[in-house]
C-alpha cells in the first residue's frame, strides 16, 4: 500500500500525546524529559546578571587594554554571579536563572537600546520574554548610562557617511534599520564561533596557562609592540583560564553544599561526582568521558558571558573529540552506550534553555522564533580524508532523534564515502519531519577552503557553526558579521531610477535611466548591473568600518586562547588586522535572489522578448501593486523561474552571482581580507520585503522576498531535483568567492515513506552531494501544513500532494477531496 | 452513492490498424546492437503528450521522470487522468484561474465560449471542435488567457525533446537507480512514439519503465516489452463481464498480454496492480481470482491501490461529470484485503 499519505514519526508522537499516552521515547530517555518539562513551552526570562557585572567590571577599568579589560569583567562575572547546580542534572553549568529558559544581556552591543525596549519584550505578542519592573529600572539605573555613546552601534551610526548610511539605516540615530545594505554587525560580538575544544579537553586551561605564561616570559622587554600589545593579551589569557577553572570550582562548592542536604542517597552520589568533576575540569586535562562532557559543556557556557556570537559558540565535532575518551572508558569497562545517552541528555537540556536573546527591532526582525544554533557536528571526514563516522556519531544521532528538544541543532558532513549505513540513519532521522539534521557537503567545503588558502587536511577538519555556517578553529579569524544586500530592492532601484516607491523621492543610490526609455534588454539589464555595483560598493564601505570598529568595541581572551593564531602570534580574535596563515571566511548576504532572478525573467521575456506588456504599463502596474492590473500580473508570472532547472532563469541567475563574485575579487583586497557573497536569510526575508513594493515576478508590495537560496513561493512545479540543479547550474564554481547558500526542500510524508522512500531520499542526498551543494534540510509536510495550504492557497501553490502513479497540485483540488487527503494524514500506518 | 457507468461519451478510441506495424525487429537483446542511423532517426519521431512529470517515487524503481502519453482505449469511470483519455490535445478550463477578462471569447475561431452571469465561462461542447481548432494544440483562447485559466492539455513533441527534459535528471538516476517511466493515458495507443522513445532512452543508459492497461495487440506490447527495463500492468477486474461493464473493454486481450510478457521476457520484472474502487472490484472474490491469475507467475509483484478521487478537478476543467460520485476510499477494507493478498502470495 503505497498510496495513502502517512504519518511522519513526529506526528505519531504529537498524536500519542494528544491521547493522554507518554512519548515512546520518555522511558529510555528519563531524565531528559524530567527536566524539559520544566522549560518547553514557557515564556523564557530574561537575566540581568551578566550584564550588570559586566557593566560594573568595565566601569572600573576604563583606560586599560581592552583585552584585559575584558578579561577583568569575565574573572569579576565568575566570581561573583549566581552558580546553579539543576535537580536531576549531571551536567552542571548555566549562565542565567534556573527558573526557566533565559538569555542574558549584553549591554556593549544594545545596552542603548535597553531603556526603550526592555520595558516592551514582556508584551510581545510572539516573541515574549519574562522581566520584573525593578529589573528594568535596575538595568536602565545601572547599565543604560554607562553604556550610552559607548557601543559598536552608536560609533556605526557615527561613522557612516550618508550615503551609505540612508542604505542601512532609516532614521538619524540609527535605531530602525533599513532593508537594501542592512548592516548586521552591532547585533552580535561576531558571526559564528566554535572553540577548539581538542584543547580544552585535553591540555586543560592550566595548558592553555602555561602557554601564555612560556609566551610572556619570551617577550622581548625592548620591544614596544611586544610589552604594550602582546603583553596585556596572554595576561588576559591567564586571567581567563583562571576564571573558567573559578567559575567551574564554585559550582563544585554547591555540589558538595547540596550533597550535604541531599536524602536520596543516588542523587546523593550524583551530586558528587559532579562536584569532583568539577574540581577536575576544565582545570586539568579530562580523564574520563564524563569529564570531557562536563569540561566541553563549562567551556562552552563560559563562552556565551563572553561573547553573544552569532548563531552561539557551537559544540563542534563533538563525535570526534569525544572519541578517544569514549574508547577508552568503553575498553575500561567503565561507560555504557546507556551512560552516554543519559549524558547526552543532560547536554541537551542545558543547551536548550539558553536562549540568544534578540531584543533590538534588528535582531528580533531577523530571527524569528526563540533563536539559537549551537549545532552539533557529526560525520564527515578524519583529517587524512577517511569517513570519520564512529560509535559516537551513531549515538549522537540516536539520542537526537529520541529528544523532543529542537536544540541542539543537529548538523551531519556528508561526502561521497558516508557509510550507507549511517546515510540510512540519516535519512530515516530526517523522515521524523522536524527538520534536522541538517546537511553539509564536504564535497563542496572541503574543496572551497582550501581554494582561500586552507591545506587539505584543516580543510577536512572543519566544523559546522552556526546555521548554515562553516569552521576552521584554529585557521579561522575573520568573525565579522555581514551586511545584507537586498537584491530585490536592487531590482526595484532599476526599475524606478534610485528611488524605492515606499521613500517617495529620496535619490537612495544613483539614477540609472527610466527604464520606460530603454530600448533592449541589455540596457535593462546594464541598468540594473550599475545598482547592482553601487550597492555591493556601499555594502563593502559599512563592511570596511564595522571591521576596522569592532576590534575598539570587543575582545574575545576565552575564544582567542583557544586559537592556534592568536596565541602564536599573540593577537586578540577580534583583531581587525590580517593575521599570517588564517583563512578568511568572510561574507555578505544576499536576501530575494529567487524573486530578482524571477523578476528580471519576467522582464526579459516579457517585456523585451515577447513585447507582451510594454515597460509604461509594467511600472503603473507596480506603482499600483497591481491593483487593477491582475491580468499584467497573471502574464508576468508565466515567466520562467528560477528553481525549476529552468536554463533561461538561471542564466540570469548565474549573471547575478559571477557579477557579486567578481566584485569581490577585484575589491576585497582593499578591504583588507577575502569576500564572499552568501545566501542565508533566516527569516529575515520577512523583513527585507517590507521595503520593497512589487515586483515584475508578481509579488505583491512590502510581503517576503524568497528566502535562502530557495524558489520564490510556489514557482516550484518541477520536484525536489528543479530546485537542486537551479542551485547548482547559478552557482560560479570557478570563482569560489562565495559563501553558504541555505537550501530548504520540501517533501511529502507519502514521498519518503517506507523503506523505498528512505532509500529514494538517500538517493537525492547522494545527487546534492554529487552536485556540490554547500547545505540542505528537509521539510517533510504534514498535516498542519496541509490545513494552512488549505487556508493559504496562495503560498502553498507549490504543494504537491503524490500517490501512487499521479500526483495533484494541492491546491487545485476541490475543497472536498483536500478534507479528504488531510483526513487520509490521520491515517496510522 | 451514485455511480455512472460509461461515463465518457465517446466510445472507446481504438488507434492501431496499419500503424500497429512491428517497429523494431527483435526483442530485447536486439536492441542493444540496434543501428545508430536508426537511432537517430527515431529522435524525430513524434509523439501527443500531457505531462512530464519529474521525482516521481511511485512509479518503477528509484526517482524517476514520468511521461505521460495522451490516448487510451479504456474508460474506466474512475479514471484519474481524464485528460489522458483522447488521443488528441484539448482544450482544459480552471475557473479559479479565470480573470473573467474575457480576452477568450473574442480569440474563439468556433464562437464556442460565452460568459456566465458571474463572469466565468461556458465552453459549448459542440461548437468546440479540438481537433478542427489546432491539431497540434495551440488553442487560440489559452494563447489569449493572460492567467493560464484556459490552457491545452497535450502538445506534439519530438522524441529528442522530450529525451532532453528527461535527462535533465539523470544524475538523480545514476545515484537512485531510477529512469524514465512511461505512463498515460495508454502509452501502447502510441506505439512508434513509445518504442523510439524507449529505445531511445536506452540507447542513452536510462532505465526504462512503462504503466500500462496491456489492452493492445500482442505485437506491439512485445515490441514494447523488449524495451522495458520493468514494466507495471493493471487488473482492474478479474471477471471479463464486470471489466466490460467498467471499463469499456475486455480483459482477455489484457490477460494474455500480461502472460506473454511473462512467458516471451522473463527477466523482466512485472508489478501487477490493482486500483481497489469502492462497490466495482473491492470484493475478496475479485481479489482472489486476480491473485490467481498471476500467482504461478515468477518475477511478479502485486499492489492494490485505495481508491482516490484526486482526478475530479479535471473533470471539471474539461467540463465533463465525475462518473464515481463522492465515493471514498474504505482504508479498512483495503487493508483487510491486502492482508489477505499477503497471505496468499506469502508476502
Amino acid at each position: 500500500m503505497s498510496c495513502c499519505t502517512c504519518y511522519t514519526p513526529q506526528e505519531e508522537v504529537l498524536q500519542a500525546l494528544k491521547e493522554g499516552r507518554d512519548n515512546p521515547n520518555k522511558a529510555a530517555h528519563h531524565r531528559l524529559f524530567t527536566i524539559a518539562e520544566r522549560f518547553v513551552g514557557k515564556t523564557p526570562y530574561i537575566d540581568i546578571e551578566r550584564g550588570i557585572l559586566f557593566t560594573r567590571s568595565m566601569k572600573e577599568t576604563e583606560g586599560q587594554p581592552l583585552v584585559l579589560r575584558w578579561a577583568k569583567a569575565l574573572r569579576y562575572i565568575a566570581e561573583n554571579i549566581t552558580v546553579y547546580v539543576d535537580d536531576d542534572q549531571l551536567i552542571v553549568g548555566r549562565c542565567g536563572t534556573d527558573k526557566c529558559r533565559y538569555g542574558i544581556l549584553y549591554p556593549e552591543l544594545d545596552g542603548d537600546f535597553f531603556a526603550k525596549v526592555l520595558s516592551d519584550v514582556a508584551s510581545r505578542p510572539d516573541l515574549a520574554w519574562r522581566i520584573s519592573e525593578e529589573e528594568i529600572e535596575q538595568v536602565s539605573r545601572e547599565i543604560s548610562p554607562y553604556w550610552e555613546g559607548k557601543t559598536l552601534h552608536e560609533d556605526i551610526v557615527r561613522v557612516l557617511p550618508p550615503e551609505v548610511k540612508r542604505l542601512t539605516y532609516n532614521d538619524e540615530a540609527g535605531r530602525n534599520p533599513r532593508f537594501i545594505a542592512m548592516e548586521s554587525g552591532t547585533q552580535r560580538g561576531g558571526t559564528t564561533w566554535c572553540l577548539d575544544y581538542d584543547k580544552v579537553l585535553n591540555l586543560g586551561m592550566e595548558g592553555i596557562r602555561k602557554m601564555a605564561e612560556e609566551k610572556l616570559a619570551a617577550l622581548d622587554p625592548n620591544n614596544p609592540v611586544h610589552q604594550e600589545e602582546k603583553r596585556p593579551f596572554y595576561e588576559a589569557v591567564i586571567i581567563t583560564a583562571d576564571a573558567l577553572v573559578h567559575w567551574a570550582r564554585r559550582h563544585a562548592v554547591l555540589a558538595r553544599q547540596k550533597a550535604a542536604e541531599e536524602k536520596d542517597p543516588v542523587r546523593r552520589a550524583e551530586l558528587l561526582q559532579i562536584a569532583e568533576h568539577c574540581e577536575w575540569v576544565p582545570e586539568h586535562p579530562a580523564r574520563t568521558f564524563r569529564e570531557a562532557m562536563q569540561s566541553q559543556w563549562l567551556a562552552q557556557a563560559f563562552s556565551r558571558f563572553e561573547h553573544r556570537t552569532g548563531g552561539l559558540i557551537t559544540n563542534g565535532r563533538m563525535d570526534q573529540y569525544l572519541y578517544p575518551f569514549y574508547c577508552r572508558d568503553k575498553a575500561a569497562g567503565i561507560l555504557t552506550d546507556e551512560d552516554v545517552m543519559e549524558l547526552l541528555d543532560c547536554l541537551w537540556v542545558n543547551i536548550g534553555q539558553f536562549i540568544d536573546i534578540s531584543i533590538t527591532p534588528v535582531a528580533s526582525a531577523m530571527q524569528g522564533g526563540y533563536a539559537a544554533w549551537e549545532t552539533v557536528c557529526i560525520g564527515g571526514q578524519d583529517r587524512m580524508g577517511h569517513d570519520a563516522t564512529n560509535e559516537l556519531t551513531y549515538l549522537i544521532l540516536q539520542s537526537r532523534k529520541e529528544s523532543p528538544l529542537v536544540h541542539p541543532d543537529l548538523a551531519v558532513r556528508i561526502h561521497p564515502r558516508t557509510p550507507e549505513r549511517f546515510l540510512h540513519e540519516v535519512a530515516e532521522t530526517i523522515k521524523i519531519g522536524q527538520g534536522f539534521p541538517k546537511l553539509t557537503n564536504d564535497e563542496e567545503i572541503v574543496s572551497h577552503f582550501m581554494s582561500r588558502g586552507a591545506s587539505r587536511a584543516d580543510s577536512l577538519d572543519y566544523t559546522h557553526s552556526g546555521c548554515t555556517e562553516i569552521r576552521i578553529p584554529n585557521l579561522d579569524m575573520n568573525t565579522t558579521p555581514p551586511v545584507h544586500l537586498n537584491l530585490a530592492a536592487v531590482m526595484e532601484l532599476t526599475l524606478f531610477n534610485g528611488h524605492l516607491l515606499k521613500y517617495k523621492d529620496e535619490l537612495l543610490t544613483l539614477e540609472t535611466g527610466d527604464p520606460a526609455s530603454f530600448t533592449t534588454w541589455e540596457e535593462f539589464f546594464s541598468a540594473f548591473r550599475t545598482q547592482l555595483t553601487y550597492c555591493l560598493k556601499s555594502t563593502f564601505r559599512i563592511q570596511y568600518h564595522m571591521h576596522k570598529l569592532r576590534g575598539k568595541h570587543f575582545a574575545s581572551p576565552l575564544a582567542s586562547s583557544l586559537h592556534d593564531l592568536c596565541m602564536k602570534y599573540g593577537v586578540d580574535l577580534q583583531t581587525s588586522e590580517h593575521i599570517p596563515g588564517s583563512v578568511d571566511s568572510c561574507f555578505f548576504d544576499c536576501f530575494g535572489y529567487a524573486t530578482t532572478v524571477d523578476s528580471l525573467s519576467a522582464v526579459k521575456k516579457q517585456v523585451y522578448e515577447e513585447k507582451s506588456i510594454s515597460m509604461p504599463l509594467l511600472l503603473e502596474a507596480l506603482r499600483a501593486n497591481f491593483q487593477g492590473y491582475e491580468a499584467v500580473r497573471q502574464i508576468l508570472m508565466s515567466s520562467p523561474t528560477y528553481g525549476n532547472n529552468d536554463p533561461y532563469a538561471d542564466a540570469i541567475g548565474l549573471d547575478i552571482d559571477t557579477l557579486a563574485q567578481t566584485f569581490c575579487i577585484e575589491h576585497e583586497k582593499e578591504l583588507g581580507y577575502d569576500m564572499g557573497l552568501r545566501m542565508v536569510t533566516v527569516t529575515g526575508n520577512i523583513s527585507h520585503g517590507t521595503d520593497v513594493s512589487a515586483l515584475p515576478n508578481g509579488r505583491l508590495a512590502f510581503t517576503p522576498v524568497s528566502d535562502g537560496s530557495s524558489a520564490s513561493h510556489g514557482v516550484e512545479t518541477k520536484g525536489p531535483t528543479g530546485i537542486l540543479f537551479s542551485n547548482h547550474y547559478t552557482k560560479n564554481f570557478g570563482l569560489s568567492h562565495y559563501a553558504s547558500r541555505l537550501l530548504n526542500i520540501k517533501l511529502s510524508p507519502s514521498c519518503v515513506k517506507g523503506e523505498k522512500g528512505t532509500r529514494d531520499l538517500m538517493s537525492l542526498i547522494r545527487t546534492w552531494c554529487d552536485l556540490r551543494l554547500w547545505h540542505v534540510q528537509f521539510n517533510i509536510i504534514n498535516r498542519e501544513t496541509l490545513i494552512n495550504a488549505q487556508n493559504n492557497p496562495d503560498e502553498y501553490r507549490n504543494l504537491i500532494v503524490r500517490v501512487a502513479g499521479y500526483s495533484a497540485y494541492f491546491t487545485d483540488l476541490s475543497k472536498a477531496i483536500q478534507n479528504d487527503i488531510i483526513s487520509r494524514t490521520e491515517l496510522s500506518m | 452513492m451514485k455511480i455512472r457507468r460509461f461515463p465518457g461519451s465517446e466510445p472507446p478510441y481504438f488507434h492501431y490498424g496499419e500503424r500497429s506495424a512491428v517497429f523494431f525487429p527483435g526483442c530485447r537483446e536486439h536492441t542493444a546492437s540496434k543501428d545508430m542511423s536508426e537511432v537517430r532517426h527515431m529522435k524525430d519521431v513524434q509523439g501527443c503528450i500531457f505531462n512530464i512529470q519529474f521525482y516521481s517515487v511511485h512509479d518503477g524503481p528509484g526517482i524517476r521522470t514520468v511521461v505521460f502519453l495522451k490516448g487510451c482505449p479504456l474508460r474506466c469511470a474512475w479514471c484519474s487522468n481524464p485528460e489522458s483519455q483522447n488521443v488528441f490535445p484539448e482544450p482544459g478550463y480552471n475557473e479559479s484561474k479565470c480573470l473573467h477578462c474575457h480576452r477568450c471569447l473574442a480569440a474563439c475561431p468556433a464562437g464556442a465560449l460565452s460568459p456566465a452571469e458571474d463572469g466565468s465561462i461556458i465552453r459549448d461542447a459542440h461548437l468546440c471542435d479540438p481537433r478542427k481548432c489546432s491539431a497540434d494544440g495551440n488553442f487560440p483562447c489559452a494563447k489569449a488567457c493572460p492567467g493560464k485559466a484556459m490552457f491545452s492539455y497535450g502538445r506534439f513533441v519530438r522524441v529528442e525533446e522530450v529525451m532532453q527534459e528527461v535527462e535533465k535528471d539523470g544524475a538523480i538516476y545514476s545515484r537512485s537507480g531510477g529512469g524514465i517511466t512511461l505512463s498515460g493515458g495508454e502509452a501502447l495507443m502510441q506505439p512508434e512514439f513509445s518504442a523510439a522513445l524507449l529505445a531511445t532512452a536506452r540507447s542513452r543508459g536510462v532505465h526504462t519503465a512503462m504503466e500500462t492497461s496491456a489492452c493492445a495487440p500482442e505485437n506491439v506490447m512485445r515490441e514494447i516489452c523488449s524495451l522495458l527495463d520493468y514494466l507495471i500492468v493493471d487488473i482492474k477486474l478479474a471477471d471479463d463481464a464486470g471489466h466490460v461493464a467498467w471499463t469499456g473493454v475486455h480483459n482477455g486481450r489484457i490477460l494474455a498480454n500480461i502472460a506473454m510478457a511473462r512467458r516471451e521476457f522473463p527477466s523482466l520484472p512485472i508489478k501487477v496492480r490493482t486500483p481497489l474502487i469502492p462497490g466495482v472490484n473491492d470484493t475478496e472474490e475479485n481479489i482472489v481470482n486476480t491473485v490467481r491469475i498471476i500467482r504461478d507467475f515468477h518475477n511478479v509483484e502485486y499492489e492494490l491501490l485505495p481508491y482516490h478521487a484526486l482526478g475530479e478537478q479535471k473533470y471539471t476543467y474539461l467540463g465533463r461529470e465525475y462518473g464515481m460520485g463522492d465515493v471514498l476510499a474504505d482504508y479498512d477494507k483495503v487493508k483487510a484485503l491486502q492482508h489477505m493478498v499477503d497471505e496468499m502470495l506469502g508476502q
